[in-house]
């Protein structure tokens, strides 16, 4: 975009012009005003009006006041509009709608958990590949992966994590909604993390993989417990529930080197069983999301009893 | 005129707790305040009123829906607004963010529409000018007045707020009542708090409520003549005084039962509110001899 320090149309540069010594020629302006001024000149045009009177003068002269007035407040709307983040406008443009991403990417409790898992996964790539370098297994990687998605969807929804849960609650959006769009993006996050780890560990083949089913079926479980035990006794007892289970497992086996239960092919159906029939139970207590768990406790991360 | 609530027989219990006990309440148009000590169940009530847990107990409507099916707690939450007792803040987020966050879950999924509500409730609250700001720099009157352009997305017709102006200065807090005023013309408004200043200036209606129960349903006037003819000034405290306590001017100004010739002073909301919660087992109120209870005072 060209601005004229000298242009008579503009009334000249400096005056009252809002201090600044440059100026939107004329006919941009009035491009402007008829909203057929292209970007990039429509940005610069954008910055430079909210900040020279002068030039607003000229377009309010210039510009019908319906229209004026619409420019303004698309002005005002891309100015307030929140700024979207890579992973935001990445969703963007896989066509997630806008409001959805906003309810994923503006939280940061998901956030928060999102931390969590990416370093434990971490953590947990480099020990499971020590260990299995030690005993041959990847017993480790797969008893700790199927728990991050369970710890990742359990941080990421209830009174005692989520600051504005009490809104949320009471806002029409089904309280269902929201916690199935945050279990998506954890378990979409931690699941892929998982996989990337599972890479890092060629030498065991498909065995690697077998963390799969049971990270379904224990984030399932854990899911359709807390709509009747809340979000932190259900995936606690659910976590207990799976480390009891390997060392049982662990305790029955014949040999060292054989699998645990969990992870064969027998252990995997049972998981998939499980899964399915906890995915079932969840949709039936779907409701239950739509009141607050913590009834006693003041709206959960508030809490004030009583009152 | 249909009322926005109709409520019979409300109870609720938490263990072994009684937080609401037979609780019946009618509101309509204006701002209704909501006085009690700690723990009589404002809170409580307002929550279940809100749709954000169910009653044991009881039968109400609001808005015409009965919250105690599913389409009708959604019906009602699109038209309700809720501040709560300590409203939660994504403290990265900006007003504008936080109020738009809000949007969303209000179910105003158009982009455009949903900025243009932002913009007109956080202009309602006097906050355009720094709906840029991330939360954690704003002071807590402005963090409050976030949270009631919050409740106010949508312009519901039920508006409920949990003690709106706890913690804000005098100046917040005139400012704070300014913007209920403004709300609460042509909705209603349920407002839960301990300032008798609060509902003296606000409201046109006032429920007080102990140990889960309503004690009084009237107008801010009717609950002030309670304590008519039982408030007087004396030179010295009088020992007959439920309460007493010495004034600017130094005489003392007694509440309870007074003395044959006592020198009567205008009762005010407070003495009309103490003067209730008086004898209310478990309570606190008055104390002969005692000066306010605690709790009551509270």
């Amino acid at each position: 975009m060209t601005y004229d320090s000298t242009d008579g149309a503009n009334g000249g540069p400096g005056g009252t012009g809002g201090g600044s010594r440059w100026h939107v020629p004329a006919e941009d302006l009035r491009a402007y005003a008829r909203g057929e001024l292209a970007a990039p000149m429509l940005w610069s045009a954008d910055t430079h009006l909210t900040a020279c009177a002068h030039c607003r003068g000229v377009l309010a002269e210039a510009a019908d006041p319906v229209a004026l007035d619409a420019g303004w407040e698309r002005l005002d709307a891309e100015l307030d509009a929140p700024r979207p983040g890579f992973l935001e406008s990445l969703l963007l443009r896989l066509g997630v709608a806008d409001h959805t991403v906003r309810l994923l990417a503006a939280t940061p409790v998901l956030r928060r958990s999102w931390l969590v898992a990416v370093v434990a996964v971490l953590l947990l790539t480099v020990v499971a590949g020590r260990s299995g370098a030690t005993t041959g297994s990847p017993t480790l990687f797969l008893a700790l992966a199927p728990l991050l998605p369970l710890l990742g969807v359990a941080l990421s929804y209830g009174p005692a994590l989520d600051p504005t849960y009490e809104m949320a609650v009471v806002a029409p959006m089904p309280g269902f909604r929201l916690l199935m769009i945050r279990t998506v993006a954890v378990l979409g996050a931690v699941l892929g993390l998982n996989g990337l780890a599972t890479l890092a560990l060629p030498w065991y083949g498909a065995a690697a993989l077998a963390w799969l089913l049971p990270a379904l079926a224990l984030s399932a479980t854990g899911l359709a417990l807390a709509a009747r035990l809340g979000p932190v006794l259900a995936p606690s007892l659910v976590g207990g529930g799976w480390i009891t289970l390997l060392l049982v497992a662990r305790t029955g086996r014949e040999a060292v080197t054989d699998p645990l239960a969990p992870f064969t092919a027998a252990g995997q159906g049972v998981s998939a069983l499980v899964a399915v029939l906890a995915a079932g139970l969840l949709f039936l207590l779907r409701d239950r999301f739509d009141l607050n768990r913590a009834r006693g406790a003041g709206g959960g991360s508030g809490g004030g009893g009583t009152a | 005129m249909t009322p926005t609530v109709s409520a019979s027989g409300l109870s609720l219990h938490f263990g072994g707790t009684r937080a609401l006990d037979e609780v019946s309440l009618r509101l309509s148009t204006g701002v209704t305040g909501l006085l009690g000590p700690n723990g009589a169940g404002k809170t409580t009530l307002l929550r279940v009123l809100a749709t954000a847990v169910p009653a044991d107990r009881g039968v109400f409507t609001v808005l015409g829906h009965d919250p105690g099916t599913s389409r009708g707690r959604q019906e009602v939450r699109r038209r309700l607004g809720y501040l709560p007792q300590a409203p939660g803040f994504h403290p990265d987020f900006t007003a504008f963010e936080f109020v738009d966050y809000v949007a969303i879950l209000k179910e105003l999924t158009d982009r455009t529409a949903r900025h243009r509500e932002v913009r007109r409730v956080l202009d309602e609250v006097g906050l355009t000018g720094v709906r840029g700001k991330r939360l954690r720099k704003l002071s807590g009157g402005m963090r409050q007045r976030t949270a009631l352009a919050a409740a106010l997305v949508g312009d519901p017709a039920f508006l409920v707020l949990d003690e709106p102006t706890v913690g804000l200065d005098p100046e917040q807090r005139m400012r704070f009542r300014e913007l209920i005023a403004h709300a609460g013309e042509g909705r209603t408004v349920l407002l839960s708090t301990h300032q008798t200043e609060d509902v003296a200036m606000l409201c046109n209606r006032v429920v007080v409520m102990a140990a889960g129960t309503v004690h009084f349903d009237g107008t801010p006037a009717e609950l002030t003549a309670q304590a008519g003819g039982r408030v007087w000034s004396s030179a010295e405290r009088d020992p007959g005084a439920k309460a007493g306590w010495r004034t600017g001017l130094g005489t003392f100004r007694n509440v309870g039962d007074p003395p044959d010739g006592a020198d009567l002073l205008e009762p005010t909301l407070e003495d009309g509110y103490l003067l209730t919660l008086d004898g209310i087992g478990g309570v606190g109120g008055l104390g002969r001899g005692g000066g306010f209870g605690a709790e009551a005072a509270a």
